[in-house]
C-alpha cells in the first residue's frame, strides 16, 4: 500500500501535536536527526545521519537523579519526564541497532528504566535505503538497506509517495493516522521489489568470526593489528550498537546531579581499579575487546553480532581502522595454540 | 513493578571506625532508616553495594555483614579513591546512599553438609567475614561441616575485624588460624605467608570447599597448594574485584569475555574462571 | 610509481634489513578513495605496501613515543616539527628515531570534496589533478583547490631535522608569517566570534579524536579525564566542549605545530585550528617564537628571559 508524499506530510505535521517529532534534518555538518515541527524541515534524499539515532533513547549525556545536602541530611530526586515521540527516517541498520541495545539494557536480571522510557513511548518510522553508500555493509550481517527490522511501520520512498508497511502493533496505531492509502501500481511495485532486493556492495564474511574468535583471546594477531589506533572515541561513539556508559557526579555546592555519559572500551581508564591496576591496560587488550564484543562474547550472550555494518566508524576514523579490514582479518589469521 | 536500580537507598553512618593501625581501611557501620528498605535489601554474604558518598560519586564494596545481622550493614573501605576518601573523612550521622544487593554469592547451597575452609588476605576478607558469620549462626550452623579460616595480613596491626576474631579463637565451632608475614613483638601466632600456612595446615579437600580472596599474588600462590590437597577447581571459589560503574551488567567495563563480574559475579569457582579469558 | 615511493621502501628495507630500527612507521594505502593510513612496517617483506602521495594527512609523529623500540619515521615538515618538540620535551631519544624526510605540498582536504560530491566512490591523483567519482556526481579538482587549510598558510613543508631527504625540496618564500586567517576572526565583533565559537562548539561530541591524533598531546592523563579535582564535567555542550577546547590550546601554547592533525582528525568538522591558529599568532608575535623549526630550543613557555613581553600579566 502507499501513500502520496502530499497526504504523508499532512498526517506527520498533524503528529506535531501529540508527539515530538524526530527526523533527519541537513545542517552544517551534514544529516543530523532533531526535532522538527514539519514534514516540511525534513531531508528526504539523504544517505544516513552523522551520528546514531541511539541518543534519543541514551543521551550522551544523561541525568540519572539529583541530590541535596543539608548538614547531614541529604534528599533524592529523581525524575524522567519523557515525551511520546516519532523517530522518522531511521535506516534499517539504525533500527536494527536499537533491537541490539534492547538486548543490553534488559538483562536476566535488571531493565534500564530510563532507556525503555523512552524506548517505548517512541514508535520507529523506519525508511528504506535507496542509496547505498561505499562503506555501507549491512548485507553482511543478514540485514538490508530495505530490511523492516527494529522498525514499527516501514517506509520505501517511491518519488511521490512511500511505500507503505506496518511491522508491530506499535506501528499500526501511529499508522490508522495515515487515511488515502492506495494500492501500488505496476511500476511502483517493481521499483519497490528492485529496493527490496538491494544489497551492500561491500560485504564481509563473517560466518565463522564468532566460532574463529573463541580461539583467538591470545592471537598474535591483535598484536599489530591495533597499532595505527590512537585510541580516540570516535568508533565508539558513532556506533548504533555500542552503549558503555561512565556514571560521575556533577556538583555544585551543596548539591548535585548523578549522570551517565557515553564511555567507550577504547578509553584506558574505563577499566582503571582504583588500586591501580588495569586490565584492559594497553590498546591492543582494548582493541581485541572492542572486537570480542561486537563478534563473539555479544553472540554466546544475545544471539546476535553487536554490528549493523552502518559504516560510520569506517567513515569517521582518523586513522583509516576499517572494522570491514579487521573482521577479514582475523577471518584470515593464523591460529596458535591457546 | 521493579525499583529504579540507579537510585540508592539512604542510609545513616552509625559508625566510621579506623580498622588498621595504617588507618588506610576504615569500617562504616550503616543504618537501615526503615523496614521497607531493609526488607528490599535482602542479600547473602559475598554480594556488594555501591555507596554513595553524595558530592563524590559512587562506587562498589563487598558488604562485610552477614544477614543474620539484622538492621545494618556493614563495609570495610580501603582509602584509594575519590568515593572512598570522602567516606574516611565523612562524620557519623551523616546520610549515604546504598545502591544493591548487587551480584551472585557464595554458594551456601553447595557448602550445606561440607567442610568450608575460607582463605583471606588483607583486606579481602570483608565477604569472607560475612560468610563465615553467616555460617556460624545458630540457624545455620547444622547445615555445614567445619569451617576453617586461614586468615592473614602483614601485620597484626592490619588484620580487620580484631574483636570478632579474638572471640572466634574461643569458639570451638570455628577452627580460626591467623598469621602474620613477619614476626612481630607480642605476636604468639602463625607467622609466614598465606600459602605456606595453608600447606602447613594442610586442610582436607574431602568433602570440602575452599573460599580464597586476597590480593593478586596470594591467591596465585595459594591455588597450587590448594591444588596439591586435592582441592579440585569446582570446589574453590574466589571473589573478584574489577572497576564498575552501574552494577546491573550494563555499563560494559567490568567484563571477563562474556561475564559481568557484577552481575554474574563476583564470586566465581576456578573451575568457571579457567574457561574466561585471563582479564581481570 | 614514483621515485619518492620507491626510494622509501628502498630505504625502509635497508633500515629493516640491517637491523639499523625495529619498525618503519610511514603510510599505505587506506580503504577509502583518498585516504592513506597509518602503516608500521616490522620487516623488510612488508616495505612494499608503502606510499606517498596528497592522501597521507596523519600526523605520524604521534606514534614516535608510544612505539617502543627503534623507529623509522617517515616525516613530512609538521611531522618533524612535531618531533622537533617531542624531542626538545625529552619524550623521544634522538638515537631512536631515524627520520625519513619527504617534503610535502600539502595534503587533500577530503571533507571539501565529499561535501560537493558526495561519499566519495573512486578518486585519482596525477599531475596535480584529482578527479573524483561521487555518489552526487563526478569532479575534477585542482590539487590546489582543494589542499587543506592547514597546508595553505604553512611556512615549512620540508622537514626541518631528518636523517635522509628523499625527493625534492621544495623552495618557501622568506618572510615573516602570515595569520590572515587569524585577524579575520580578530576583525569580527565579540558578538560574531562568540557566535561563531558557539556554533563551532556545539558540534563537538567530545570523542577525543583531536587530542589523540595530535602529536604533542601526550599527557599520562588529560585534564578531562582527572577526577580528583575533576576540571571538567562529561557534559557535551558549548560551554563545556570549548573549556576542554580552550584548555587543550592552551596546553599547547608555544608547542603547537600546527599540523592541522585535530581539525583532520575531528569527524564533526569543528574548525579547532581556529583555536590554535590564534595562539600560535600570539606566540609568534610576543616571543618571535615558532616551534619545533629546529632540533635544539625550547617550547616558547619553557624559557624565560627578562626581556619576555608581559602585556597578558599587567596591563600597560
Amino acid at each position: 500500500m502507499k501513500i502520496s508524499k502530499e497526504k504523508f506530510g499532512q498526517a506527520f505535521d498533524a503528529l506535531v501535536a501529540e508527539y515530538q517529532i524526530i527526523a533527519p534534518v541537513s545542517d552544517a555538518n551534514g544529516i543530523a536527526f532533531k526535532g522538527v515541527k514539519s514534514f516540511s524541515e525534513v531531508k528526504q534524499d539523504y544517505l544516513n545521519s552523522k551520528l546514531p539515532p541511539k541518543a534519543f533513547f541514551f543521551p550522551q549525556h544523561e541525568k540519572l537523579m539529583s541530590y541535596k545536602k543539608e548538614g547531614k541530611e541529604v534528599t533524592v530526586k529523581s525524575e524522567l519526564k519523557v515525551e511520546n515521540t516519532v523517530l522518522f527516517g531511521i535506516r534499517p541498520c539504525d533500527a536494527k541497532g536499537m533491537q541490539l541495545l534492547d538486548m543490553v539494557f534488559k538483562n536476566d536480571q535488571y531493565t534500564d528504566p530510563y532507556y525503555f522510557e523512552r524506548r517505548d513511548k517512541s514508535v520507529i518510522i523506519g525508511v528504506a535505503c535507496n542509496k547505498i553508500a561505499p562503506t555501507c555493509f549491512c548485507s553482511s550481517f543478514g540485514l538490508s538497506p530495505a530490511g523492516s527490522e527494529g522498525s514499527d511501520i516501514f517506509l520505501i520512498d517511491l518519488g511521490d509517495s512511500y511505500d507503505v508497511e506496518v511491522i508491530t502493533e506499535k506501528g499500526k496505531a501511529l499508522a490508522a493516522r495515515f487515511e488515502a492509502l492506495s494500492e501500488l501500481s505496476a511500476d511502483e511495485q517493481a521499483l519497490v521489489d528492485k529496493i527490496k532486493d538491494a544489497v551492500t556492495l561491500s560485504k564481509v564474511d563473517v560466518s565463522t568470526t564468532t566460532s574463529k574468535l573463541d580461539k583467538m583471546f591470545n592471537n598474535p594477531y591483535w598484536d599489530t593489528l591495533q597499532e595505527k589506533c590512537i585510541g580516540c572515541n570516535v568508533c565508539s561513539f558513532s556506533c548504533p550498537t555500542c552503549h558503555c556508559f561512565d556514571i560521575s557526579e556533577e556538583v555544585r555546592k551543596n548539591e548535585g546531579t548523578r549522570v551517565r555519559t557515553w564511555d567507550a572500551c577504547m578509553a584506558p581508564l574505563f577499566t582503571l581499579h582504583g588500586s591501580g591496576h588495569n586490565p584492559r591496560d594497553n590498546k591492543k587488550a582494548r582493541w581485541r575487546q572492542r572486537m570480542m564484543h561486537k563478534f563473539n562474547y555479544f553472540v554466546h550472550n544475545n544471539g546476535s553480532m553487536s554490528c549493523v555494518g552502518c559504516g560510520r566508524c569506517i567513515k569517521g576514523c582518523p586513522v583509516n581502522m576499517d572494522i570491514r579490514q579487521v573482521i577479514d582479518g582475523a577471518n584470515k589469521a593464523e591460529l596458535v595454540v591457546e | 513493578m521493579q525499583l529504579n536500580p540507579y537510585i540508592p537507598i539512604t542510609m545513616k553512618l552509625v559508625k566510621n571506625l579506623v580498622e588498621t593501625e595504617d588507618k588506610l581501611i576504615n569500617t562504616f557501620t550503616l543504618e537501615f532508616l526503615n523496614q521497607q528498605d531493609e526488607e528490599n535489601f535482602k542479600y547473602m554474604p559475598g554480594q556488594f553495594a555501591e555507596l554513595s558518598a553524595y558530592g563524590h560519586g559512587e562506587a562498589p564494596f563487598g558488604i562485610a555483614t552477614s544477614p543474620t545481622e539484622p538492621g545494618i550493614l556493614k563495609f570495610s573501605v580501603a582509602k584509594v579513591g575519590c568515593v572512598s576518601n570522602a567516606l574516611h573523612l565523612m562524620e557519623e550521622g551523616t546520610m549515604v546512599g546504598v545502591r544493591g544487593p548487587m551480584g551472585n554469592y557464595y554458594p551456601l547451597e553447595k557448602f550445606k553438609g561440607k567442610n568450608v575452609v575460607i582463605i583471606g588476605g588483607g583486606f579481602a576478607f570483608t565477604t569472607l567475614r560475612s560468610l563465615a558469620k553467616y555460617m556460624l549462626d545458630d540457624k545455620h550452623r547444622g547445615d555445614y561441616g567445619d569451617i576453617t579460616v586461614i586468615y592473614g595480613a602483614r601485620n597484626p596491626g592490619l588484620l580487620l575485624y580484631k574483636e570478632e576474631l579474638a572471640e572466634w579463637e574461643n569458639n570451638p565451632n570455628i577452627n580460626l588460624i591467623t598469621t602474620i608475614d613477619r614476626p612481630a613483638e607480642g605476636w604468639t601466632k602463625h607467622v609466614g605467608f598465606i600459602p605456606s600456612i595453608t600447606e602447613q595446615i594442610a586442610p582436607s579437600s574431602v568433602d570440602t570447599y575452599a573460599v580464597v580472596c586476597g590480593p593478586p599474588a596470594m591467591i596465585k600462590f595459594t591455588l597450587p597448594v590448594l591444588e596439591k590437597l586435592n582441592f579440585t577447581p569446582e570446589s574453590i571459589y574466589t571473589s573478584l574485584e574489577m572497576r564498575m560503574k552501574c552494577g546491573l551488567g550494563i555499563c560494559g567495563r567490568c567484563n571477563i569475555g562474556t561475564e559481568y563480574v557484577c552481575k554474574d559475579g563476583p564470586v566465581f569457582s576456578m573451575a568457571q574462571l579457567k574457561e574466561l579469558p585471563n582479564e581481570y | 610509481m614514483s621515485k619518492i615511493i620507491n626510494d622509501i621502501r628502498e630505504t625502509a628495507r635497508q633500515l629493516l634489513a640491517e637491523g639499523k630500527v625495529d619498525v618503519v612507521i610511514g603510510y599505505e594505502k587506506g580503504s577509502l578513495p583518498l585516504k592513506a593510513t597509518p602503516c608500521f612496517v616490522h620487516s623488510s617483506e612488508g616495505v612494499d605496501s608503502l606510499i606517498w602521495d596528497e592522501t597521507c594527512e596523519n600526523n605520524l609523529a604521534t606514534y614516535a613515543a608510544k612505539t617502543p623500540g627503534k623507529k623509522a619515521i617517515v616525516a613530512k615538515g609538521c611531522d618533524s616539527r612535531a618531533l622537533a618538540v617531542l624531542l626538545q620535551e625529552n619524550q623521544l631519544v634522538r638515537d631512536d628515531l631515524y627520520i625519513i624526510g619527504v617534503s610535502c605540498h600539502g595534503v587533500i582536504d577530503q571533507r571539501r570534496i565529499g561535501a560537493e560530491v558526495g561519499e566519495i566512490l573512486e578518486a585519482s591523483i596525477s599531475d596535480g589533478k584529482i578527479s573524483v567519482k561521487g555518489m552526487e556526481g563526478d569532479k575534477e579538482y585542482l590539487f590546489t583547490e582543494v589542499k587543506d587549510a592547514t597546508c595553505r598558510t604553512c611556512r615549512y613543508p620540508n622537514p626541518v631535522m631528518e636523517d635522509l631527504h628523499i625527493g625534492d625540496t621544495i623552495e618557501v618564500a622568506q618572510g615573516a608569517a602570515a595569520f590572515a586567517d587569524v585577524e579575520a576572526l580578530e576583525n569580527k565583533s565579540d558578538n560574531e566570534r562568540q557566535e561563531y565559537f558557539k556554533e563551532q562548539m556545539s558540534k563537538c561530541i567530545r570523542c577525543y579524536a583531536c587530542r589523540n591524533a595530535c602529536p604533542l598531546c601526550y599527557c599520562q592523563e588529560c585534564f578531562v579525564d582527572c577526577n580528583s579535582p575533576r576540571w571538567l564535567t562529561g557534559g557535551v555542550n558549548r560551554a563545556e566542549n570549548l573549556l576542554f577546547q580552550a584548555g587543550r590550546v592552551m596546553h599547547l601554547a608555544g608547542r603547537c605545530v600546527d599540523c592541522g592533525a585535530c581539525s583532520r582528525a575531528c569527524p564533526q568538522g569543528v574548525d579547532i585550528r581556529a583555536l590554535n591558529r590564534k595562539m600560535t599568532k600570539d606566540v609568534y608575535v610576543m616571543y618571535n617564537h615558532e616551534s619545533g623549526i629546529s632540533e635544539e630550543g625550547k617550547p616558547a613557555l619553557n624559557e624565560y628571559s627578562a626581556n619576555d613581553p608581559e602585556q597578558f600579566l599587567v596591563k600597560e
